[in-house]
């Protein structure tokens, strides 16, 4: 087993041209110097709001998208300069579980032909060993029994089943790394904990390593061990996910918690705290730290000046805020 | 204030039903609904996608599709049975200054090309026929209320982010007046953030105009920001009602219970748990108790046999569970 992480970001920039006519005018700065790692058989989450960057961040982990600049080395080979054709190989490594099970899946095509498909692209095995890995793949997440749903047509499936089928496709070559992108989040509650619980059981039984891309912080909580939080393009906070959630260090964290209502019928009688403004727009986003519009310790002259580095605190534990200077320098 | 405001209740529904016919069979989406509504608390319908939760609303509001088989039941709105109005009646003593409602995804209710103080001066200057000067100036007025500029009037749909849409579509609610607000998923596709931002205008209209809703939502987190009280739905029906205060704490409905397991907490630690199996279909409903086949508690013979009724738990509390038939031990 080679050392080191499985994926590893290093200043990580993707900027995506505005036009106007045929002049450049600007870059909405998706992804602005992200560096982090995803450690074999580990799931990292990656939680922001809309607009934070995640989801081209886990694009570009994939290849699906070009950085501007930085590298993304997986399993030690930088793949953000690799030729198309280099990448195909390297893709077959890798899975994607979309959002949306009613967009993502063909509605023309059975499911066993949508599970069968990345085998097909990537030339693996002959039409019987398909069927066989097919079989095995859609009894792997539970859709038994397997002859009898792939012979179906995603529209003949409920939502939980379809995201079952878009898992089904992702492991099938089994990859090493995954990136499942909102996958829960258009479920319902009763089905989300399910859902998350077999993609934790495919990473027991496969050792896959899992960037688990979401909004919410509470299933982050139970279904990631590490986890990274990301704001207007940049990581703000990163570490292991319990310490990260009972005791945010960054303003940004803190607040995102303090949103979030757990079930309590006491809830109802409080406001909740929410920081003012919204995220920045990342065509042009605020000098310094680009939070600090909202931040609530907003030093003048400083927050608004320079940005502030990720400090390590040890641990695990990565924050970038002027705030943790001091512990960061101690520690 | 109306006449009858001396009554408690605002809201009475009875054996609600409502039917729809599809080419693979009648869905039974509201199968006998009973539940009221007092003036000045929030009932919050929980409920996963396909219980009957938004069809209730559409049918206490009667947006109905074209393909409703049956559609029965009392509804007494402010004293009035609304089941036995026709429809310019319904229209002007029901969605004028009645019952008005919020939907769920706000991003695409608007009209792109009108300005939003139009939309939301709108239903005045048709159904009240107020001058549109007047009507104009009411709603900047009603913008203000939600925490909008007033300037916000002037502007188009695109102009605005997810959440002042949400607010302009709640204003839009409000400018007539209503006695009942019906918020159905009001905060879905939001961030978190605006979320929280929406759920506190929420709670400060009701606390400031004493405004009565009914939140209809799949998060039990979220209805416990606003619910005074809660209907728990499963395949049409109410499987528990009663005060938040009882149910989060003391579910007595297996399905409530698990479901409360099945949120993952921020706060505290406790992994979350899943329901076995999957909703029922609402074409071929189990027999009995809807929710028998996924039950840990099922008692063959019977909960297969009879469909249990709401007994009470205690107070105000009730569950639709044969573990509560008197002379049992829950």
């Amino acid at each position: 087993m080679p050392e080191g992480p499985l994926v590893r970001t290093e200043d990580l920039r993707v900027y995506f041209p505005v036009r106007k006519l045929f002049r450049t005018v600007g870059y909405v700065r998706a992804v602005d110097g992200v560096s982090l790692s995803i450690g074999r058989n580990e799931t990292v989450a990656l939680v922001g709001e809309s607009g934070s960057g995640k989801t081209t961040f886990g694009r570009a982990l994939l290849g699906l998208v070009r950085p501007t600049s930085g590298r993304i080395l997986f399993d030690g080979t930088d793949i953000a300069s690799m030729s198309e054709k280099e990448l195909k190989r390297v893709r077959r490594r890798m899975g994607i579980v979309f959002q949306d099970p009613y967009a993502s899946l063909n509605p023309t095509f059975t499911v066993y032909r949508i599970v069968e498909e990345p085998l097909v692209v990537n030339r693996i095995g002959t039409k019987e060993e398909r069927r066989e890995m097919v079989m095995r793949a859609l009894e792997e997440v539970k859709l038994n029994p397997p002859e009898f749903f792939a012979s179906k047509y995603p529209h003949m499936l409920s939502g939980g089943q379809r995201q079952r089928v878009a898992i089904a496709r992702a492991i099938i070559t089994r990859p090493e790394f995954v990136v499942a992108d909102e996958p829960v989040s258009m479920l319902d509650a009763s089905i989300r904990v399910e859902i998350l619980l077999l993609f934790r059981e495919i990473q027991r039984r496969h050792g896959v390593s899992f960037l688990y891309i979401t909004h919410d912080l509470a299933t982050a909580k139970y279904f990631s061990d590490r986890i990274a939080i990301m704001y207007a393009g940049k990581v703000v906070e990163e570490g292991p996910t319990r310490a990260v959630l009972s005791e945010p260090l960054h303003p940004y964290t803190q607040a995102l918690i303090e949103a979030i209502p757990d079930p309590d019928p006491m809830n109802r009688f409080k406001m909740r705290e929410v920081v003012p403004g919204q995220p920045p727009s990342l065509l042009n986003p605020p000098s310094g730290c680009r939070f600090h519009p909202r931040c609530p310790y907003f030093m003048k002259g400083k927050c608004d000046v320079q940005e502030p580095p990720l400090y390590d605190l040890g641990g695990g534990r990565k924050v970038a805020c002027y705030l943790l200077e001091d512990r960061a320098a101690g520690s | 204030m109306p006449a009858s405001s001396s009554d408690d209740y605002l809201l009475h529904v009875r054996d609600l039903i409502l039917h729809f016919s599809t080419r693979r069979g009648i869905v039974r989406a509201v199968d006998g609904v009973s539940f009221s509504v007092r003036r000045g608390e929030t009932l919050a319908i929980v409920g996963e996608s396909g219980s009957g939760k938004s069809s209730t609303a559409l049918g206490i509001v009667r947006i109905l599709p074209r393909n409703v088989a049956r559609y029965t039941g009392s509804i007494v709105f402010d004293g009035m049975e609304l089941m036995r109005m026709d429809e310019e009646e319904f229209r002007r003593k029901v969605r004028i200054g009645g019952i008005s409602m919020v939907f769920q995804g706000a991003m695409n209710s608007l009209n792109p090309v009108l300005r939003v103080g139009f939309q939301v001066a709108e239903s005045l200057i048709v159904n009240l026929r107020v001058p549109k000067q007047e009507a104009l100036r009411r709603a900047e007025e009603a913008l203000e209320l939600v925490g909008l500029n007033r300037s916000v009037a002037q502007r188009y749909p695109h102009e605005l982010s997810g959440g002042m849409k949400q607010r302009a579509l709640i204003a839009m609610a409000l400018i007539t007046n209503p006695k009942l607000v019906i918020l159905d998923e009001p905060t879905s596709a939001l961030d978190v953030m605006t979320q929280a931002n929406i759920m506190n205008l929420l709670k400060r209209l009701k606390r400031d105009l004493g405004l009565t809703y009914i939140f209809i939502t799949h998060d039990l987190a979220l209805a416990s920001e606003l619910a005074d009280r809660v209907a728990v739905m499963y395949g049409g029906r109410i499987a528990e009602l009663g005060p938040a205060d009882e149910v989060y704490p003391r579910p007595r409905h297996p399905y409530t219970k698990l479901l409360i397991e099945s949120v993952p907490f921020l706060r505290y630690d406790r992994p979350p748990t899943f329901i076995p199996g999957s909703p029922p279909d609402l074409i071929e409903p189990p027999s009995g108790c809807r929710f028998h086949p996924r039950c840990p508690y099922f008692m063959k013979g019977k909960c297969d046999v009879q469909e249990p009724p709401l007994f009470r738990a205690d107070g105000e509390h009730w569950a639709s569970c044969w573990l509560l038939e008197e002379g049992r031990d829950a």
